[in-house]
């Protein structure tokens, strides 16, 4: 299908409002403006922002702490997400959980747990109900190639592709689980080859390719509502900053870190669309100063928005025992 | 196997509006009704669905409902719960039933981080309503991996409703009250009680509130804090004691988390002697939240040491016929604990 102006100005403003934001809670947590730490991915916004476009509020997308991207363009108001790393009393989880576990129920963004693959695991079980709901709702599942040695990942594919669910499953390889290498976690080159076992395809594309991940998760998305089953598609990207903002990173070579700069996913698809005529240099000046705006006024809601009151620790841990 | 005694509890059926089923049948009855009462219920499990579990809870509710309520799942223990935990989020009831309480160690992640956490970290956005049944305990020869009895694990996880049940009332009432809350509820069923305990349950719809405990034997001279078989032997014991004029009152707990504390506080208030029975090596057990809650907030009411009786420090109860008697405590046990406490 074509992919139409609408749609590709749609995920240039995407890809740059994930870029600019997560750059500047870079910045917001080396000031100390929130606490705990901070997790970015920049570098990955390609993958996460071209698979998140385009669904439904009532699909559902299981996260990790890297998908700030991902649940920015499932619809996740910017405020909340701000709110929710400064851990305030607005944010979405009361400031009970822990950074970059977003969450927000009106766009089916599950809030999840620290435990790696079982947002995967939870996805799959949402896209259960579905198949039982008679619903033609998907469930897009994030992990990086890391997670996929975990056997919960496992059981969550294997029952998936015994029971054709509406999954798509996203394998952000950005070649670094942590610290440790691809090679040490995944005895495979394409991490796509993994869907063989589970009856299903597998797809390796370049992650860095916003267009390209839109349309190959858009296909798999297709195929899924149509009750043929899930698709796993591995997006090969990188990581440019360390697991977490204490993380150095020095386990990597600079060498390597500059030839993935190289092939940045934000420029690239902006020097696209320039030359298709799609957007002009105003176009993107007005873009980026509505995106700067738009940060603005998060981090000012965030700020303005009271700490939570130590009465409310007891708050959510039960509903009425009836 | 020997019948033992049903357990009085109170507000149980009388007259005529009653049949006398089975703890199993009971359960099968409680899964029926509630699935018909409302349909977004589902249950998932391994060997479920035509063949009917392997204790056959679930005989005729796959006939019944069809596979699309009961489904056979792969030996997958951490995506029975953990995929149970997404149906839930999805709007529907699901019944993950875990096969034997040493499995459950594989779905851990899904009952403690995330059935039992999920509307606390979401600040109650998701919740999370559904019944984990789990089988149970030991007395039937299962050996050291088919005897576990790991409810003290779970009672240290604020969010999660563990409940157990001695009687048929109990389990069907306990159960159906499980279906239509809105918290995650870990549903622990005893093997030994399945087919050993037979009692009346009405025909009619009732429930039985989670979070409650119930004084089943008065008496005055001490109390005894317990729940499903341990619940059955302390009673023999308490028997046995009327005869030598000791009049035990027994507190079944129903429900381990969060429990009854003003039951068990009311009750060692008037016979100033508690002991605790319960089924689990004896360090870090149920007794050891009882035991400490009681000489925290009760201890002006006591009058002697709060006493554990409880399998000793092995890992679970072992296969061989001897060490396995060498475990669970009998009536014979709990009687000469209830009579030291008393005489201390």
């Amino acid at each position: 299908m074509a992919v139409s102006t609408d749609e590709l100005k749609g995920l240039y403003y995407y890809l740059n409002l994930v870029r600019q934001t997560d750059e500047r809670c870079r910045r917001l947590f080396k000031q100390g403006r929130f606490h705990g730490t901070y997790f970015s991915a920049v570098g990955q916004e390609a993958t996460v922002v071209g698979s998140c476009y385009g669904l439904r509020a009532e699909d559902v997308i299981g996260i990790q702490h890297r998908e700030l991207g991902a649940v920015i363009t499932k619809g996740m108001p910017l405020k909340y997400v701000m709110a929710e790393l400064y851990a305030r009393k607005d944010s979405p989880d009361r400031g009970k959980s822990h950074p970059c576990h977003y969450g927000w129920k009106p766009m089916g963004i599950i809030t999840p747990a620290s435990t790696i693959a079982a947002q995967t695991v939870i996805a799959t079980g949402c896209a259960l109900a579905f198949k039982i709901q008679r619903k033609d709702h998907v469930a897009v599942c994030f992990v990086g190639e890391g997670a996929t040695s975990n056997g919960v990942w496992h059981e969550a594919l294997n029952f998936a592709g015994v029971h054709r669910l509406a999954c798509v499953f996203v394998v952000q390889n950005n070649l670094w689980a942590e610290s440790v290498p691809a090679r040490l976690g995944v005895p495979l080159d394409d991490v796509s080859e993994r869907a063989k076992a589970y009856g299903f395809p597998g797809l390796t594309i370049d992650g860095n390719d916003v267009l390209l991940a839109y349309e190959t998760t858009q296909e798999a998305v297709r195929r899924a509502r149509r009750g043929e089953g899930p698709t796993l598609i591995e997006m090969k990207t990188y990581r440019w900053y360390g697991h977490s903002e204490i993380d150095p990173a020095n386990y990597r070579t600079q060498e390597e870190v500059e030839y993935w700069k190289r092939r940045d996913p934000v420029p690239r698809f902006e020097r696209l669309l320039m030359e298709r005529g799609v957007i002009d240099e105003s176009y993107k000046q007005a873009t980026l100063q509505r995106i700067e705006r738009e940060i603005e006024e998060a981090i000012d809601f965030a700020e303005k928005s009271p700490h939570p009151e130590p009465h409310e620790i007891l708050e959510d841990v039960y509903a009425p025992l009836g | 196997m020997r019948t033992m005694e049903t357990a009085k509890t109170p507000g149980a059926a009388v007259g005529t509006d009653v049949k006398t089923v089975t703890y199993i049948e009971a359960i099968t009855d409680g899964l029926r009704e509630e699935m018909e009462r409302d349909e977004r219920i589902f249950l998932i499990g391994e060997d479920i669905a035509a063949y009917g579990g392997v204790f056959k809870a679930t005989k005729g509710l796959y006939e019944r409902f069809g596979p699309m309520r009961v489904i056979d799942s792969p030996i997958s223990e951490n995506f029975l719960v953990q995929g149970a935990v997404g149906a839930a989020i999805a709007g529907l009831i699901p019944s993950p039933e875990l096969q034997f309480d040493d499995f459950i160690s594989l779905a851990v992640d899904g009952i403690v981080e995330h059935a039992a956490k999920m509307r606390y970290r979401s600040g109650g956005m998701f919740t999370c309503p559904m019944v984990i049944r789990c089988c149970y305990g030991g007395a039937v020869g299962g050996g050291l991996f088919h005897s576990q009895a790991n409810q003290s694990w779970f009672m240290h996880c604020p969010g999660l409703v563990v409940v157990t049940p001695a009687t048929p009332y109990d389990a069907k009432g306990l159960l159906k009250s499980a279906f239509r809350g809105q918290n995650p509820v870990l549903y622990y069923e005893h093997k030994r009680l399945y087919r050993t305990i037979k009692g009346a349950v009405p025909t009619h719809d009732y429930t039985v509130p989670l979070g409650k405990a119930a004084v089943v034997r008065e008496g005055r001279h001490a109390t005894v804090i317990s729940y499903a078989l341990m619940l059955h032997r302390s009673l023999e014991a308490a028997e046995k004691l009327a005869a030598e004029g000791i009049e035990v009152e027994v507190i079944d707990l129903r429900t381990l988390l969060p429990y009854d504390k003003e039951t068990i506080l009311r009750s060692v208030e008037k016979t100033a002697r508690a002991v605790v029975v319960y089924e689990s090596s004896k360090t870090m057990g149920v007794g050891a939240e009882i035991g400490a809650m009681i000489a925290e907030e009760g201890f002006s009411f006591l009058d002697a040491p709060v006493r554990r009786v409880s399998p000793p420090d092995a890992p679970q109860e072992p296969f061989a016929p001897v060490l396995a008697a060498a475990y669970l405590p009998d009536a014979a046990r709990i009687a000469q604990a209830i009579r030291e406490t008393v005489a201390y």
